[in-house]
């Protein structure tokens, strides 16, 4: 082991191996546990010692979920709210962020202020008035009230994401918009947003798996089940009578394969996002 | 105060007033009707009786001796045990595993994007997976734990084991986070101030802990105190996983707001819990915004 080259170290290196894969497994292990048990039968499911691959493989659980289940209807419906939900939020953040960085206004400072505060405010205290608000005023069960609820909330911290990233834009760019003759808005929306896409797409990203996760909100402001996001639907195979496993891991599976295969193709934005949401400020 | 050398550059003209106040018109309005005006009628709602979601007659401060004389300094301990463990277990192994990671290793990126997956998924699906492998009939672990003593456990029937594995479970969703943050400040490190430990001879050991470690302590802080809003203010999780119990011992404040109001629909007393909620995370934002300000300086 000591037999070290030039600045190598074989010993330092067997050990980070060692942890990172310890840690890549206890990271993985329960995923796979959970695919594993949606590929068996449900004899095999509630058996015991338990198996760990499938004795025989079936997609029996999974066809059950996808076509003799309200499962399409959430899936589709959490597909419907996260997307209005990011455009709409992306586009209204990205105007407030472009205001308090590049325009003089009053009350600057109270208004960052105001953003940065209320990025941090706790859904949970927010719930209850919603709530006694929207069945007062007739939102209740719409998914009109999901998505007015997710947005607002998504904004501050886009807003404040979104600010970092254009601050860091060289000035010499608006400068030169400004030399040609563009007004404000037209620099903005010809050069600021097209050079900004990287952080657009890293901040909308992070949101996406906001609203996409989020359980709360649509247990809290829908009761029909035909409104019922993905999340809630997944939690109801829990209280249910008599908990089908087999079922339950098959869509926790298909719920987790959207963001995974985005995390996976766009690593660089998610990370670069929760970075600028947490670190730059 | 950031950004006011650059005010002195921008001119303002009546025409650019029209233009802010439309850029940011729609975001502070959002940000009124859905946040501030809910957080208002919530502090108002904690001094009246509730009828379901009727607002009825002023009773003082009865709902806050209300949520005192009951679970309340429980819900307190128990929020405080849950951040604290949490932290104890993330924190260290999330700046040790975003370290070792950093380092230019054949595999780094494979390996990394393994080990920050877990952080896509959804506190409920965390919790659900969990479930699944810790269930005591058919779960791996209570397969391991018959092997060795010969009997079946649930881990969730006894306060300790329960308040175990949800720490457990927080961790292996939300270490990944610390990892990112580590790795990010660790990239911002110039090489040279590492070179200058090696040429004095330091190991490699002594290089970590007296330059590298110093040098990320700032990014160490704001962390902490990130996931401890996170974990304090966590419903989720604990909802799906343990619902609080078993006997409350895993309900938080955040979790007995959440129950107070939509399992048992008092909402006048989640309304003063959620005011409590609420003054401590004013608290904890102040610190968070403060250490932002001197990070950037």
């Amino acid at each position: 082991m000591k037999k070290s080259k030039l600045g190598r170290t074989p010993g330092l290196d067997a050990l980070t191996y060692v942890v990172l894969i310890a840690a890549a497994l206890v990271a993985l292990f329960p995923v796979l546990w959970g695919l594993f048990t949606a590929l068996k039968s449900p004899a095999e499911v509630n058996s015991f010692p338990p198996t760990l691959l499938p004795n025989e493989f079936t997609l029996e659980n999974f066809s059950s979920v996808l076509f003799r289940s309200g499962f399409p209807r959430y899936l589709l419906n959490s597909v419907i709210v996260t997307a209005i939900c990011i455009v709409v939020a992306t586009i209204v953040a990205s105007h407030a962020a472009y205001a308090v960085t590049n325009f003089r206004i009053r009350f600057r400072n109270q208004i960052m202020f105001l953003i940065l505060m209320t990025s941090m405010i706790p859904p949970v205290v927010m719930l209850v008035p919603l709530y006694m608000l929207s069945v007062k005023i007739g939102l209740y069960d719409t998914h009109f009230l999901l998505i007015l609820i997710y947005t607002a909330w998504r904004i501050p911290v886009l807003t404040w994401i979104l600010r970092g990233f254009f601050e860091k834009l060289p000035k010499e760019i608006i400068e030169a918009g400004t030399l040609d003759g563009c007004s404000k808005p037209m620099i903005f929306y010809r050069l600021i947003l097209p050079i900004s896409k990287p952080g657009i797409v890293a901040a909308a990203l992070l949101s996406a798996v906001y609203v996409w996760n989020d359980f709360l909100v649509s247990s809290t402001f829908t009761s029909k089940d035909s409104l019922r996001m993905l999340s809630v639907g997944l939690y109801n195979y829990i209280s249910q009578y008599g908990i089908q496993w087999g079922n339950l891991m098959a869509a926790v599976m298909i719920s987790i394969v959207p963001m995974v295969i985005l995390f996976i193709l766009l690593q660089r934005h998610f990370v670069e996002g929760m970075a600028a949401g947490a670190v730059k400020g | 105060m950031p950004g006011s050398s650059r005010e002195v550059r921008l001119t303002r003209k009546s025409s650019d007033v029209g233009v802010a106040t439309a850029f940011l018109a729609p975001a502070i309005l959002m940000i009124v009707l859905v946040t501030i005006i809910p957080i208002c009628m919530a502090i108002r709602t904690s001094f009246h009786a509730t009828n379901y979601a009727e607002v009825g007659a002023f009773v003082g401060l009865d709902n806050f001796i209300a949520v005192f004389t009951g679970n309340g300094l429980k819900n307190i301990l128990n929020s405080i045990r849950y951040v604290l463990l949490s932290l104890v277990v993330v924190i260290p192994l999330g700046v040790a595993i975003g370290s070792l990671l950093n380092r230019k290793i054949r595999g780094n990126t494979l390996l990394r994007t393994l080990i920050i997956i877990p952080w896509v998924l959804s506190q409920t699906v965390t919790a659900l997976l969990w479930r699944w492998i810790l269930n005591g009939n058919y779960g791996p672990i209570a397969y391991l734990v018959y092997g060795l003593t010969g009997r079946k456990v649930d881990f969730f029937s006894s306060a300790g084991s329960a308040n175990v594995m949800l720490v457990f479970a927080n961790a292996w969703n939300t270490v990944p986070v610390v990892i990112i943050l580590t790795i990010a400040a660790l990239q911002t490190i110039p090489g040279d101030v590492m070179e200058a430990g090696q040429m004095d001879g330091a190991t490699r050991w002594q290089i970590y802990t007296r330059i590298t470690l110093p040098l990320i302590r700032p990014t160490i802080i704001t962390a902490v105190v990130m996931q401890s809003m996170e974990y304090f203010n966590m419903v989720t999780l604990i909802y799906t996983l343990t619902a609080g119990g078993p006997f409350d011992s895993t309900q938080t404040l955040s979790l007995a707001a959440y129950q107070n109001a939509f399992n048992y629909w008092h909402m006048d007393i989640a309304s003063a819990y959620g005011v409590i909620i609420f003054l401590l995370n004013i608290v904890f934002s102040l610190v968070y915004v403060k250490l932002l300000n001197t990070n950037r300086e």
